[in-house]
């Protein structure tokens, strides 16, 4: 693909990274990077006046409850790429958020039996979150790779199932669709770096949630880009028949990929409510809202790109918490119900324009060995 | 492996079941039902133990369905019926009620589904017919004679504006589908929270009903209303609503099976290139697929405006996402979602029997909704276990690929 293999140096893999990561991401953070040093200027040039409020919306703390805001949709995009890369469409990421969601307040509570839960209790309770999205991926795994069942119709049922059981589980817990509250996930703080101006607080000041949700999306792209494991999962998605002439098993690499997006999302639908919430909402679409659809959307923007994936649900994160503040403007009249939607209509704006992704070839087919 | 295992009329009588492709889904359908019945029921007895209750699950499922009937059966007594019991009852108006939405959100689905679209966006062509239909007739009905003839005439009236929007709003993923490639499974998505959100907007900003606090439109006039016809009045249900339904899903099934539209509509879905040397244009043939969809997921809205709430507010259910589940179970077919519907509508009436009477979470058929969407979508699991209990199917039928019709 690129063609300058002499120099591999870090500048090299950035550029190699620009031309690869597809229009929208390469929008998405010109975008930010020009509103960052345009704000910069207004707030020097004039402070005190109504653009300069406006700009300094965007302070240390709107960065970091965007970060908060992007975990669970920014951990099931990323868990959507494996699954999609390897030939399987996860529509029921929203499913596993919800079943991982529900889960680690649960444990949480039930460990802690009701009185204030200790941190490492709050941690059983995440891993617990993370083990029940992962067991449900199985099962929709083995569903559409064993029994060759239609994915998008298993993704709904996966995504109807979490909808169903966490509501329902929650009365028989706590007699309403609602959790009680539970701890969460203390700061963690790194002495020293944490003093560092404007990325401190943000990166070495954070929830460890957050921490691990950028590691995860640089190792995400890591594995995909630079790893055996991650060719296997490319050809298992492109062209199947290749890998299995390879020696490679076609199933067990989906099973992989199918299962990795149940782990991500687990810690997107546990970290959402141990490290921001603190509980489980149960009501209407439940707390996810809509969280697992829009990371769907957001690996089609990132062009199954972790880094690109990553960006555009930073995006959609940087919108709500942007609407939130928009909102606490005496000023402003834009209706609060009303740019609650901008994400949304962004969404189908940008898909007009760029309209049609390249999904691999073979996902949504059942692969089988042998057959032709 | 063998199935002479089996006496020859009995083998023939198998053979006859797998088949057969039709029967062979209502088959599956069934299989899926039981299954998803005994999981379900194993989630009960857990989770009745962790809350420290004894739920029975052959008690609760015994109580789901009598309760969906209005009780005709007496389940604590010796007397098998329960005296004094009439078919016209308020529960039964429930589940009837419940029925009806859902065949029209299912067909709008099914529709969607035979053209080879997936259309989880009638939640959001529902949610804005029934708006708009709400509107319009609190808007017209001043204007119009009271009496019989402003019903005859308004009824038709508030269906029409809801098919209209509804349509007119599935018809945009299917032009965003047809013209810029856009997947529509997103843009449906999208358009549901975007339909959701700009109901709640216009309706608190501009139309809300003063007299209220809640973000509710004023009332449709009751000559303007689907009211109970045989049911009671305030029951929420219409018989006429019903046969409407029943008459749409005839319809719907004759447009298919029997017109040029229909043929168009089920050869895109099947064989794209088919239909285009067909002489079929298959942007043209999206967007008219989707608009259809779209106007029964609006007629499904505005009969929920007319007939249940006799007004719009906020927090419309989740009747067009239960329509997914609907299409699912009936196999996209037309005819085959009015059992679909009756099943769901069941299940729903009864879910308040089970919370009286047992103290049950009604949340519970949720859990049985996602178990039965869950266990259609492994038609190969039960073939298999088919083939396992010596049921093979006729070479011919096996190469089908389980397909439909």
């Amino acid at each position: 693909m690129s063609s300058a293999p002499a120099d591999s140096g870090a500048l090299a893999s950035v550029r190699d990274w620009v031309a690869n990561v597809g229009r929208i991401p390469r929008l998405v953070f010109g975008a930010l990077f020009v509103s960052m040093i345009l704000g910069g200027t207004i707030n020097i040039l004039m402070p005190g006046t109504r653009p300069a409020t406006v700009a300094g919306i965007f302070n240390v703390s709107f960065v970091e409850s965007t970060l908060r805001i992007a975990v669970p949709i920014v951990f099931a995009g990323l868990g959507g790429i494996f699954a999609e890369k390897s030939g399987v469409i996860n529509i029921g990421l929203e499913g596993l958020l919800i079943i991982s969601a529900f889960t680690a307040v649960a444990v949480t509570h039930l460990v802690s039996g009701g009185s204030a839960a200790s941190q490492s209790t709050v941690w059983i309770g995440l891993f617990a979150g993370v083990l029940a999205s992962t067991f449900l991926a199985f099962v929709f795994a083995v569903l559409v790779i064993e029994f060759r069942a239609d994915q998008i119709i298993a993704g709904l049922a996966i995504w109807l199932v979490g909808l169903g059981l966490g509501p329902f589980l929650s009365i028989v817990i706590w007699g309403s669709v609602n959790s009680a509250s539970v701890a969460t996930l203390e700061t963690l703080t790194i002495p020293g770096l944490a003093e560092i101006p404007v990325l401190g607080p943000i990166l070495f000041d954070a929830s460890p949630i957050v921490v691990l949700m950028l590691v995860t999306i640089v190792l995400s792209w890591f594995v995909l880009n630079r790893t055996s494991f991650g060719r296997w999962i490319e050809a298992s998605g492109e062209n199947p028949s290749s890998l299995d002439t390879a020696g490679v098993n076609v199933h067990r690499v989906r099973y992989v990929g199918v299962v990795l997006s149940g782990v991500l999302s687990g810690f997107g639908g546990a970290g959402l409510v141990l490290g921001r919430t603190g509980r489980f909402i149960g009501s209407g679409q439940t707390m996810i809202g809509g969280d697992g659809f829009i990371a769907i959307t957001t690996y089609l923007f990132g062009n199954y790109n972790p880094i690109g994936t990553a960006g555009a649900g930073l995006l959609f994160a940087g919108l709500e918490a942007l609407q939130i503040r928009l909102q606490q403007i005496a000023f402003i009249p834009a209706p609060s119900t009303l740019i609650r939607l901008v994400p949304y209509v962004s969404v189908i704006i940008v898909l007009a324009f760029v309209g049609y992704t390249r999904i691999p070839s073979e996902a949504g087919e059942h692969y089988e060995s042998g057959e032709e | 492996m063998s199935e002479s295992r089996y006496p020859k009329p009995v083998r023939r009588f198998l053979r006859f079941f797998v088949g057969n492709s039709i029967v062979e889904r209502i088959l599956i359908s069934i299989a899926a039902l039981i299954t998803a019945v005994i999981v379900s029921s194993l989630i009960v007895l857990v989770a009745g133990y962790l809350s420290g209750e004894a739920y029975n699950p052959l008690e609760i499922f015994a109580v789901l369905v009598n309760g969906a009937f209005g009780s005709p059966f007496d389940l604590d007594s010796a007397r098998l019926f329960t005296e004094g019991w009439s078919p016209i009852n308020f529960s039964m108006g429930t589940t009837l009620k419940e029925t009806t939405l859902l065949i029209f959100a299912g067909l709008a689905v099914a529709v969607a589904f035979r053209g080879d679209l997936f259309n989880i966006g009638v939640q959001g062509q529902l949610v804005l017919g029934g708006l708009a239909a709400a509107l319009a007739l609190v808007w017209v009905a001043p204007f119009v004679p009271g009496g019989l003839a402003g019903t005859l005439l308004l009824i038709p009236f508030g269906l029409l504006v809801g098919a209209i929007v509804g349509g007119l709003y599935g018809a945009i993923p299917g032009a965003l589908k047809a013209y810029t490639g856009a997947n529509e499974v997103i843009t449906t998505i999208m358009l549901n929270t975007i339909a959701t959100g700009t109901a709640f907007f216009l309706v608190s900003a501009y139309f809300a009903d003063p007299t209220l606090q809640s973000v509710k439109t004023r009332p449709i006039p009751d000559f303007a209303r689907l009211n109970g016809v045989v049911f009671p009045q305030g029951g929420q249900f219409s018989l006429v609503a019903l046969v409407l339904a029943l008459l749409a899903t005839v319809g719907v099934y004759y447009v298919l099976r029997y017109t040029s539209f229909g043929y168009d509509l089920r050869v895109s879905g099947k064989q794209a290139k088919a239909a285009l040397y067909g002489g079929a244009n298959a942007e043209k043939m999206v967007v008219s697929t989707m608009t259809l969809s779209g106007a029964l997921g609006g007629i499904a809205g505005a009969m929920w405006s007319m007939m249940v709430i006799g007004a719009w507010r906020q927090g419309v259910p989740s009747i067009g996402f239960d329509g997914i589940t609907v299409s699912v179970l009936a196999g996209n077919n037309p005819i085959g979602v009015i059992p679909a519907s009756l099943l769901f509508g069941v299940l729903k009436g009864g879910s308040n029997a089970i919370n009286f009477q047992l103290g049950v979470p009604p949340e519970l058929v949720a859990v049985l909704r996602g178990m039965i969407i869950l266990f259609i979508a492994m038609p190969e699991a039960f073939r298999m276990l088919g083939n396992w209990l010596g049921v093979k199917p006729e070479p011919a039928a096996a190469t089908g690929g389980g397909g439909d019709e």
